[in-house]
């Protein structure tokens, strides 16, 4: 009986989610927080299951972001291949991509790991203004097309629904891989290496899997991001952005179901909020993050926890 | 051509050297990695800017007004914030997201400030080139060698030769004992993260004068400096003067000898090939190693 109340639960909520664009009057500009938000979250999936799961800290998720993006847009704008199929491939090339990058990579840990993602992120980013026939270079690529389905072409506002359905794909996939086996490698790895190693479990290879497996959602996220906004160009990928993922994750929980869909939420509604300071706006964004960082180390959803704890005790006293 | 290329690589790898030696002090003392240093960069050209030009102070009065200042910063900083997340059950990464989020509001200060455009520093010395033969060379960046070099040395004195500097390295080998033996570990870790915030502003006030002042300055050559500690030997003082020539010379040769755009592109790609092939460094700093 649990089983299937989280079943009807997960399906309420995908109700609400379709049924949201109607019910606020199809109000262009929270459409756009929303789709945005969705492609967030697919990439907070990836780094959450790269830090949060296997414990690898990685400032430098906008690389896959990049590869699965540009990969995308160069596919459908200079060689005219289907949207969908292009998007694929912007994930399959990100997942092979992080796979060979993670091999002489994944045995470093903490800070010296750290450095070299914040490397490979810089690295990308360097590789994208430099080869100005493939990608561009600052001008970046344009008119990217948005996906269609026969004769019906996307536009702003139903892509919200292919986001959607996206999420929805990311967050079950997930689920299957934390309940295997590869899940539980992932964590054993984050607790104890040698531990884990000592088991027999093949450290070197969960850590590419992981690796891989967080390139393949961050990968898709940055296609879906491509062909939504219909422009990208080497600013999108910096160094700034994979401190986007990480401040999301960090900041939502790492580890949980929920944690990187509210770190994801939150961090592109408050991108979107500080918009309205103006030159403040960084400052802010900054102050925020070290506040937030201070006071929620667990993320919001050790806020959350904290809270049922608490009201859970205040409900024991009136009872006595 | 190569004499003034040299140069300019000497100084540029005087800073990454300094901000490396940064990094390394704040690794040894407490563990911690910090991604403000760029930042403090930035603050401390703007204030050196500021009292130079604007304020009208002797040069050597601007650049120690401006020292100890952002020396009493670093010190702040670890006082506070630094304890403050890692008293709330906060890790490193905390930290590291933190000394972000400070870099991202420092820059965005500045930019309120002082705004965003470029901002120059007037001449210091009353000759505008030095010559040498066939070469010109701006005796900002000599003076901007002189600084680092006597930054480097005072603080190996500071360092080996004093009783401070020596208790800030026993506290760094080992906290347990060098508090067992009366060191003020605390005091020492404040000290540490305040050392670096003031090499950091020296680098700042070095290369104000040549390259210009303006908010975005310190956000690469902050990474930089991380690749001048790695290749040196994260923690190891000398390595981290060693690591930020190499860098220099690296990244100037390439600009000079290949294409400018392609100089961090291969700074970076140094900075990873000794990353996986040799972390531990020129001077074989032991790191953590699963």
């Amino acid at each position: 009986m649990a089983r299937y109340k989280n079943w009807l639960i997960a399906l309420a909520f995908i109700l609400v989610f379709v049924g949201l664009p109607a019910w606020v009057g199809n109000n262009a500009y929270l459409m756009l927080i929303l789709s945005l938000s969705g492609i967030f979250v697919i990439a907070s999936i990836g780094l959450d299951l790269l830090f949060g799961y296997s414990g690898q800290i990685s400032i430098g998720q906008a690389a896959f972001y990049a590869v699965g993006a540009y990969t995308s847009a160069i596919l459908t704008t200079k060689l005219g291949i289907n949207v969908w199929l292009a998007m694929l491939a912007g994930g399959v090339l990100a997942t092979v991509f992080a796979a060979l990058v993670a091999l002489p990579i994944c045995k470093l840990v903490h800070m010296f790991l750290a450095l070299v993602t914040i490397g490979i992120g810089e690295l990308t980013h360097q590789a994208i203004i430099n080869l100005p026939d493939l990608t561009g270079s600052f001008t970046g690529v344009r008119a990217i097309p948005m996906p269609r389905i026969g004769d019906y072409v996307f536009n702003v506002s139903s892509y919200y629904y292919i986001v959607l359905a996206v999420v929805v794909l990311s967050l079950l996939v997930k689920q299957r891989i934390v309940d295997s086996r590869i899940g539980r490698a992932f964590i054993a790895i984050r607790e104890n290496t040698d531990a884990a190693n000592a088991m027999g479990i093949n450290v070197t290879y969960y850590k590419v899997v992981a690796f891989a497996c967080s390139a393949a959602f961050t990968g898709i996220a940055g296609a879906l991001y491509a062909h939504y906004i219909g422009f990208i160009s080497p600013e999108s990928f910096t160094l700034d952005q994979s401190v986007l993922f990480l401040t999301a994750v960090l900041c939502g929980g790492m580890g949980t179901f929920v944690g990187p869909i509210i770190g994801a939420v939150v961090i592109t509604v408050i991108n979107e909020a500080i918009q309205v300071l103006g030159s403040y706006q960084m400052l802010v964004y900054g102050i925020f993050i070290v506040v937030a960082v201070i006071y929620v180390p667990e993320g919001l959803v050790g806020v959350v926890k904290m809270i049922q704890r608490h009201l859970l005790k205040a409900v024991n006293r009136v009872a006595d | 051509m190569f004499i003034q290329l040299l140069i300019g690589a000497i100084m540029l790898g005087g800073i990454y050297g300094l901000l490396g030696l940064g990094y390394g002090i704040i690794y040894k003392t407490s563990g911690l990695l910090t991604f403000a240093q760029g930042e403090v960069l930035m603050i401390g050209a703007f204030l050196g800017y500021t009292f130079f030009k604007l304020f009208h102070m002797p040069f050597l009065v601007a650049l120690l007004a401006t020292v100890v200042i952002m020396f009493v910063f670093g010190f702040v900083f670890e006082k506070t914030i630094i304890r403050t997340i890692l008293g709330g059950g906060g890790s490193a990464i905390h930290v590291v997201l933190a000394t972000i989020g400070i870099s991202i509001a420092l820059q965005n200060l500045a930019a309120i400030i002082w705004t965003s455009e470029i901002q120059q520093f007037p001449p210091i010395f009353k000759v505008e080139y030095l010559e040498f033969g066939t070469v010109k060379v701006a005796p900002e960046s000599i003076s901007g060698i002189v600084v680092a070099l006597a930054s480097m040395v005072l603080l190996h004195l500071f360092m080996n030769y004093t009783k401070i500097g020596t208790a800030m390295r026993a506290a760094a080998q080992d906290s347990n004992a060098a508090n067992v033996c009366g060191i003020n570990v605390s005091f020492s870790k404040g000290l540490s993260w305040a050392i670096s915030s003031a090499l950091a502003a020296v680098s700042g006030i070095i290369i104000g004068p040549v390259y210009g002042v303006y908010m975005l300055m310190g956000a690469l050559i902050g990474l930089k400096g991380f690749a001048a500690a790695v290749i040196g030997g994260y923690g190891n003082m000398y390595g981290a003067i060693l690591g930020g020539m190499i860098v220099g010379v690296i990244e100037t040769m390439a600009a000079g000898y290949l294409s400018s755009s392609y100089k961090d592109f291969i700074a970076f790609f140094v900075f990873i090939v000794f990353l996986v092939i040799k972390p531990t460094g020129i001077f074989n700093e032991k790191i953590i190693e699963s």
